[in-house]
């Protein structure tokens, strides 16, 4: 049976250009795609390819929330999608979006596991008892009565997940699920999907990280500038070999694919980390390490699972957590941490947090020091724009780039800002295959300018393309640090 | 987190309905912010500004108690008595702290009381039953589910300040301020956006009647308070 039907769907959004004139931007065109019930369907492509397009055309946010023009129609079910409100379309499908923090409601756990059928009127007592057999199969039973606001990522996506398996909708969307979470939190919404699947639920699900889809999807569809580029069976797409999916411009399918790292080359300088302390009011997590010695210009990725402290080290190491304790010995200097922020500079997971003027220039200006004549600073800026090819943007509102090129803007601040260290919070979280490799890029030449990277990360790809040494965290502890060829098992 | 106001987070059923909270709220402003300070009223004041005291000791927040009770009893203490012993400046400074207090801490402490202990739901369908429209109650519960999203957005933006040690560059305190309120309020405006998205896939608004899980109803405590809160009403406006 056809459950989702998109018949010659042509969507363009209409936006804003940076000097604020209406533009349109493409989301789709000429997309002709049949959807049958209970097929798991799995859409990849680099970023603004057109796979979030589907996915709003198939939960009705396209035409009824996001503005623009289109033609065709997409059938649920054999209904239009427009032509109903999106109310109607949610009593069908139901959605997981891309960012944890954004999509909550309530503001405790249970209510929202029973917002989503609670607004399609379902008796209490039925929703009650659906809540507990969720989250006894789901695991859940321990976020239940809790904070949403105290929750990882990783919980609130799979509070997120809990909340249409209540409604338990027949037709699931889920863009770019997987973005913001660890190895641990994507094995977990794979199981998700895996139950989804086995209950015969129609999934649709946008990704740039495929390994874990390797054994779900049905059919692939990858897509480029709106259009379908290739349609792959989910047979032959387990068997995609690195080279392949290299190839396609995709995120490996392979889980362990890393296999070929850089070679190590033995270096002079080193770093040292001296009882590094700090503990939340918790008791239970925080990091305690007596003695850490790294090696100076070099990618350091420093890895584990959520929790384990790697947030902690790198701000404490910054000197952004005033309470920690601990000195750094750089050469025949001791550096308190507190001082540390003379010679750090960090790249946040959200750059929007980070960026504070009006123009790309003013921003690297700012990290500029004053003391400097104001004809050598303008030159400083400039050279740091042109180093990351951005001189082009230089009179553009921050706010106004995209994702990556604001990275690029808070990079070039840092070279600005001339400090020794440059430190990363996921860099390439959720970002696609060539991005990826561009920021893998841009890492290589801040070590060839003599900077040491202290990269957090998830990301396996990036791990071995450019990082030189591995730091594996576990329980605010060490638990093994060295170069990264002989890499420690099981990260 | 304990300072942002926000709807309760976690455990069970709310402590008063919603209603009767919402209630003793108004009366309770009423009361004190236009009661005066002698009489009938006097007692009216003494009675509405121990009802957050017995709330927050029922909810076991002992600290803040104690700090409520003492602001009290110091203000009570420069109304009674300090005021009389001074003259000029300072008996006029007396006057407005101690009238600060007494007349805006009760109302405040009591809405903080309330939101502590109902949640997003709990307030939506008590709202529901005495049909106030969801054009009302739907953007108030999304008001209040933002507190401490702009609070964990401004901790992240003040600590990028802090990264890149803007407050020792040279630049006016008016600029340093924009600089942490753009980028707060961009995050927040797309966050906001982002959960009008996800609201809306969820089925929120639609003209089906919602069911709740939650528990909603008056229990004795509930008309033993409105009972109160009548008297109170009744005998401050006869008087």
């Amino acid at each position: 049976m056809i459950m989702i039907e998109i018949k010659n769907v042509t969507f363009s959004y209409r936006v804003t250009d940076t000097v604020g004139n209406p533009v349109l931007r493409t989301g789709v065109s000429g997309l002709n795609l049949t959807i049958r019930d209970g097929e798991f369907i799995v859409l990849t492509g680099s970023s603004g390819c057109g796979k979030t397009t589907v996915c709003r055309l198939i939960n009705g946010l396209i035409p009824h929330y996001f503005d623009g023009e289109k033609s065709g129609e997409v059938l649920l079910n054999g209904r239009d999608i427009s032509a109903q409100p999106i109310y109607e379309t949610a009593q069908t499908v139901g959605s997981v979006f891309q960012n944890p923090r954004s999509q909550f409601f309530n503001v405790d756990t249970t209510s929202e596991l029973a917002f989503f059928a609670e607004n399609q009127g379902r008796a209490p007592e039925k929703i009650r008892s659906d809540i507990q057999e969720i989250s006894d199969k789901m695991e859940l039973s321990e976020l239940l009565g809790r904070s949403m606001f105290k929750l990882s990522g990783g919980e609130k996506q799979k509070i997120a997940c809990g909340t249409i398996a209540v409604a338990d909708s027949s037709v699931i969307v889920l863009d770019e699920p997987s973005s913001n979470l660890d190895t641990n939190a994507i094995e977990d919404l794979r199981k998700v999907l895996a139950m989804w699947k086995e209950q015969g639920k129609t999934v649709v699900i946008a990704e740039h990280r495929l390994y874990f889809l390797r054994e779900l999807a049905d059919r692939v569809i990858l897509f480029e500038s709106g259009e379908i580029k290739k349609e792959i069976a989910g047979k032959e797409f387990r068997e995609l070999s690195a080279d392949a999916t290299k190839e396609l411009g995709l995120r490996t399918v392979q889980s362990h694919s890393a296999s070929a790292f850089k070679e190590w080359k033995e270096t002079m300088e080193y770093f040292t980390l001296t009882n590094f302390r700090f503990s939340y009011p918790d008791k239970v997590h925080g990091i305690d390490i007596s003695s850490l010695t790294l090696p100076k210009n070099k990618i350091i990725a420093i890895v584990g699972h959520n929790g384990a402290g790697k947030s902690t080290l790198a701000r404490t190491f910054c000197g952004l957590h005033k309470k920690a304790k601990g000195t750094v010995k750089l050469g025949d200097k001791t550096v308190p941490v507190t001082k540390m922020l003379d010679y750090c500079y960090m790249i946040m997971q959200d750059v929007n947090h980070q960026l504070f003027t009006e123009s790309v220039q003013e921003e690297v200006l700012l990290s500029v020091s004053e003391s400097l004549p104001e004809t050598e600073r303008e030159q400083i800026a400039r050279n740091a724009l042109e180093m990351l090819d951005i001189e082009k943007y230089a009179e553009m509102h921050p706010m106004a780039l995209s994702g990556g090129q604001k990275q690029r803007v808070a990079i070039a601040s840092g070279i600005a800002a001339d400090k020794e260290f440059i430190l990363m919070d996921e860099p390439t979280s959720g970002l696609d295959y060539v991005h990826m490799k561009q920021v893998a890029g841009v890492m290589e030449m801040l070590k060839e300018q003599g900077k040491t990277l202290l990269v957090i990360t998830h990301d396996d790809e990036l791990i071995s393309c450019c990082a030189d040494y591995i730091l594996y965290l576990e329980k605010g502890s060490v638990k093994h640090s060295g170069p990264v060829d002989i890499r420690y098992d099981g990260v | 987190m304990q300072a942002v106001i926000s709807f309760k987070e976690s455990g069970g059923r709310a402590t008063l309905d919603p209603r009767t909270s919402i209630l003793s709220i108004f009366v309770i402003s009423m009361v004190m912010i236009g009661g005066g300070l002698s009489g009938v009223e006097y007692w009216l004041r003494l009675f509405c500004c121990l009802i957050p005291f017995v709330f927050l000791v029922t909810v076991h927040n002992y600290q803040f108690a104690a700090i409520y009770l003492g602001l009290y009893l110091f203000s009570a203490v420069i109304e009674g008595a300090v005021i009389q012993l001074t003259s000029g400046g300072w008996n006029l400074l007396f006057v407005i702290v101690a009238g600060i207090i007494s007349r805006f801490l009760a109302p405040m402490v009591m809405g903080y009381c309330v939101m502590q202990s109902t949640t997003v739901s709990e307030f939506v369908t008590a709202m529901e039953r005495i049909h106030v429209p969801q054009v009302i109650t739907i953007p108030l519960s999304v008001m209040f589910r933002f507190f401490p999203t702009i609070s964990e957005e401004n901790k992240a933006v003040s600590e990028a300040m802090r990264m890149r040690q803007i407050s020792g560059k040279k630049q006016s305190l008016i600029k340093k301020m924009e600089y942490e309120l753009v980028p707060v309020m961009m995050s927040t405006v797309r966050i906001a956006d982002e959960l009008s998205q996800a609201s809306l896939t969820k089925g929120l608004g639609g003209d089906i009647k919602r069911t709740h899980i939650c528990e909603v109803g008056l229990r004795i405590r509930d008309y033993v308070l409105m009972l109160f809160l009548l008297v109170v009403t009744v005998l401050f406006v006869v008087y």
